[in-house]
């Protein structure tokens, strides 16, 4: 790319509108100066109102034609012949603090289920009869239809880039307009995602706005809040908790807090014939995102008593951490967790040296680190390829260790469980785990998915009845 | 002493002189000159004391091929994350025969685990720790009254602030008024009291709390309307920050809410930076330079700072921010070389601090499982 294109511009816009005059805010993210509007709440209203507009529009159209035409879009950034890919692939390295070979994996992953197919599959699998979302259908009470948000304003963490692409794509398939404000890390894809579609179809597209600010603009966010009759909050706890604290008792709320991710690795999988490639696949599952995700595993118990013990266990996913960091490598930390990181890393060093029997495996400056811990603690643990092994007598005693961290548990990854397998996803899932998964599919779970324990679309939809008789 | 002791020696055989000649030091105060060369000869003997005396930081510095035989620089000596002390005992001798451990503060759930920082001899962390007081909190050498609204050190014996006001208090024999509440940060009605005593003393006071227990004060005279006048002359000591509490208040904010309850300006408001796991402190010079000072904190000769790459753990030229490294001669009896999560620029003129978060926005989302049992690690 040239110099001049290294400059993004952190919104996109129904026809119509344009940003206010003025200043503009600014940042420096890698290489590229990121833009974006110094937006007063009464211009962020002025937005709200222009997307609730657009709804008579888009509630015209079906739920299937509004999937096919954003499918459309989405699947451009799947096809290595369109310059939206190739932009989406320049920008998100250095917005993303991600290596170019993770922002390819990444997109790859994130943009499969944007394509029409997908986006068609996720309404069948939320809504028995998607024609619900266009009037009404038998069921209930006689009759009944799923009526989307006039206006749904998504306030996006940045952790992960794709994820306020998925939020953007969730509220269009119920038809309702869409305000997103996403994260620093990941205001590319929803920006190009939201230009694609009005470039396609100006009816979709006038009902979806991007626009970047930093976060903590609480008048803007008022302002937005206000609005909306459906806020989805991705975050911290306390961010999340702030939010809709902020928001009217008359709005729903759908919250996607802080989540923690677990693996489980059973006898079965520890067996000589297979070690190496569960290896592989829990290094896999801890690298991607540069484990940023609220998929990521962060610590990883293997069970005693297989063919390996659980510390020699934690010396080959070392090697396959090392593996994958030739062909994903890792990105750049943000100082924070930097800062953790020297943090967890240097007091494993010294559990070592104390004799507690750690083992500490990393990559120096490549940043992946492996620590074997056979404490009862947790112990520390960050973002950025950082694992804690831990041993366990038996993985049905997972459930009953990890239960004291209930509210926030999402994923259990899993190998080698064998037929206890749905025995230990049913303890799992009484403490408090949403979902249970291969490492292999951990990454990316599909649309349909019961994201945090709810349907995606259902989630933002309000049903009512027309009773018979 | 020359070379590393045997690492079976108790501190106090070999502890006692160095300690000594360190609290001789401290006792110079804090505009004594200590050059550069003679704080390295100082700080490589407490390593070679240290590496000696404290096993696991022994063991931790031969993984870093470090020892006492090829360090030839303070800098080089290996730092420990604060983080360390939550896990292991780091100490000259057994954590048993320390004569004190502070614990770092946790939150009202109490389910997170504490630093703990075993102290072989509290008098070394007296003899850092008084004359920064008096340099920074009655630079011009005039009896006060003391009211503290940090617990007193028999209310909060793990306390490594408690202990440093009963230095305060034993160093100027005048009972302090422990005026704090253990949950709600402050007893109103005893600092009224206090209040009152101060005012018939007609002695000016310094006022000693953290940031949350002054905002509780705040919160609480703002209820009952109270507005005290402090006698003219008196102080605040204001420490700490917010961290795992419950409310956070924009720092000029609380400023001007204490001049208006407590009647004491802001340029007479001294913040000081501490942690459980440093037993010297940095303060904001304002009393000794003017209100310009503040935003600015010093340290004592004994205390070097550095401001570190947050990646690579480099040093910065100065006035780059990075993490806050500080290298302590005052925990010649624990660890001297101490990585924190602060970041801040260092400066000839001090250091300027950032919090933990500024410049990055949080990206949420994943966070550390630790944090999710609770969140803490303050100091109390």
């Amino acid at each position: 790319m040239n110099a001049s294109s290294r400059e993004f511009a952190a919104w996109s816009l129904p026809a119509g509108l344009v940003p206010p005059e003025g200043p503009r805010g600014s940042a420096r993210v890698g290489d590229v100066l990121l833009r974006w509007p110094q937006a007063d709440p009464a211009w962020v209203r002025g937005v709200g109102e222009a997307l609730r507009r657009s709804r008579d529009a888009l509630r015209k159209r079906t739920a299937r034609d509004v999937a096919a035409l954003a499918g459309a879009a989405g699947a451009r950034f799947l096809d290595s012949t369109d310059p939206l890919r190739a932009r989406a692939l320049a920008l998100l390295p250095p917005t993303a603090g991600l290596s170019a070979e993770m922002a390819e994996a990444v997109l790859d992953g994130m943009a499969r289920d944007w394509t029409g197919e997908r986006l068609g599959r996720l309404l069948g699998a939320e809504f028995a009869n998607p024609a619900a979302l266009d009037g009404f259908v038998p069921g209930g009470l006689g009759l009944a239809r799923a009526v989307g948000p006039r206006l749904c304003v998504q306030i996006v963490a940045g952790s992960v880039p794709g994820v306020g692409a998925t939020a953007l794509l969730r509220s269009l398939l119920v038809k309702g307009p869409t305000l997103v404000k996403p994260g620093r890390g990941d205001v590319v894809l929803p920006v190009l995602l939201g230009d694609a579609l009005r470039s396609l179809d100006p009816v979709v597209g006038d009902a979806v706005a991007v626009v970047y600010w930093p976060g903590g603009s609480d008048g803007l966010e008022d302002a937005a809040l206000d609005e909306a009759d459906v806020v989805t909050a991705y975050g911290s706890d306390a961010a999340v908790q702030e939010l809709r604290a902020r928001t009217p008792v008359t709005t729903r709320f759908v919250a996607y807090h802080h989540r923690v991710s677990l693996g489980v690795v059973g006898r079965e999988a520890l067996e000589d014939a297979h070690r190496h490639r569960t290896a592989s696949e829990v290094a896999g599952a801890v690298a991607f995102f540069d484990q940023r995700g609220c998929v990521s595993p962060q610590l990883v118990f293997v069970e005693e008593g297989g063919d390996a013990s659980a510390q020699d266990f934690a010396r080959e996913v070392a090697v396959a951490m090392e593996a994958v960091e030739r062909h994903l490598p890792g990105g750049l930390l943000d100082p924070e967790e930097a800062s953790v990181r020297h943090q967890v890393r240097g007091a494993a060093e010294l559990q070592a040296a104390a004799g507690m029997g750690v083992e500490i495996h990393d990559g120096g400056a490549a940043g992946w680190t492996v620590i074997y811990d056979p404490g009862q603690d947790f112990g520390p643990t960050c973002v950025g390829r950082l694992v804690r092994v831990k041993p366990v007598a038996d993985v049905l005693d997972l459930p009953r260790l990890v239960s004291p961290l209930g509210r926030h548990l999402q994923t259990v990854a899993v190998a080698g469980c064998g037929t206890r397998l749905e025995r230990l996803a049913g303890a799992l899932t009484e403490v408090g785990v949403s979902r249970v998964a291969g490492f292999d599919a951990a990454p990316f779970p599909a649309p349909w998915w019961h994201h945090d324990g709810q349907g995606p679309l259902r989630a933002l939809v309000r049903w009512a009845d027309l009773e018979a008789g | 002493m020359s070379g590393p002791v045997p690492p079976t020696a108790q501190p106090s055989e070999a502890f006692a002189p160095l300690a000594e000649e360190l609290e001789a030091l401290f006792g110079r105060g804090v505009d004594a000159v200590l050059d550069g060369g003679a704080f390295n000869d100082l700080a490589l003997r407490v390593f070679a004391f240290q590496f000696g005396a404290n096993p696991v930081y022994r063991a931790f510095c031969e993984r870093r091929r470090a020892t006492p035989g090829t360090v030839r620089s303070w800098e080089d000596v290996p730092a420990v994350p604060t983080t360390a002390f939550k896990h292991v005992d780091l100490v000259c001798g057994a954590p048993s025969a320390a004569e004190a451990t502070y614990v770092t503060s946790g939150t009202s759930s109490g389910g997170e685990r504490r630093g703990r920082h075993h102290v072989p001899r509290v008098a070394l962390y007296r003899a850092a720790a008084l004359p920064n007081v008096f340099a920074h909190l009655v630079p011009e050498d005039r009896p006060l009254a003391v009211l503290s609204l940090i617990s007193s050190p028999d209310e909060a014996p793990r306390s490594s602030l408690s202990a440093m006001m009963g230095f305060v208090a034993e160093a100027w024999g005048d009972p302090v008024r422990w005026v704090g509440h253990p949950e709600l940060g402050a007893d109103l009605e005893a600092l009224r009291r206090g209040v009152a005593e101060v005012r018939e003393l007609g002695r000016p006071a310094l006022v000693a709390g953290t940031a949350f227990a002054f905002v509780h004060l705040l919160d609480a005279m703002a209820r009952s309307g109270d507005a005290l006048a402090l006698p003219a002359g008196s102080r605040i000591m204001e420490t700490g920050g917010f961290k795992g509490r419950t409310r956070a208040v924009e720092r000029d904010e609380l400023y001007g809410a204490l001049e208006s309850r407590l009647g004491i300006p802001r340029n007479r408001i001294v913040n000081e930076y501490g942690m459980t796991e440093l037993l010297s402190q940095l303060y904001e010079p304002v009393l000794r330079e003017g209100g310009g000072a503040a935003g600015r904190h010093v340290a004592p000769p004994w205390l070097k700072v550095r401001a570190l790459d947050t990646g690579t753990l480099a040093p910065l030229p100065a006035g780059e921010a990075g993490l806050l490294a500080f290298f302590d001669l005052a925990n010649a009896g624990s660890v001297c070389h101490i990585l924190t999560q602060d970041m801040g620029t260092v400066s000839a003129d001090g250091v300027r601090l950032q919090g933990r978060s500024e410049g990055a926005e949080p990206r949420g989302c994943s966070l550390a499982v630790e944090d999710l049992l609770a969140e803490g690690g303050g100091r109390t």
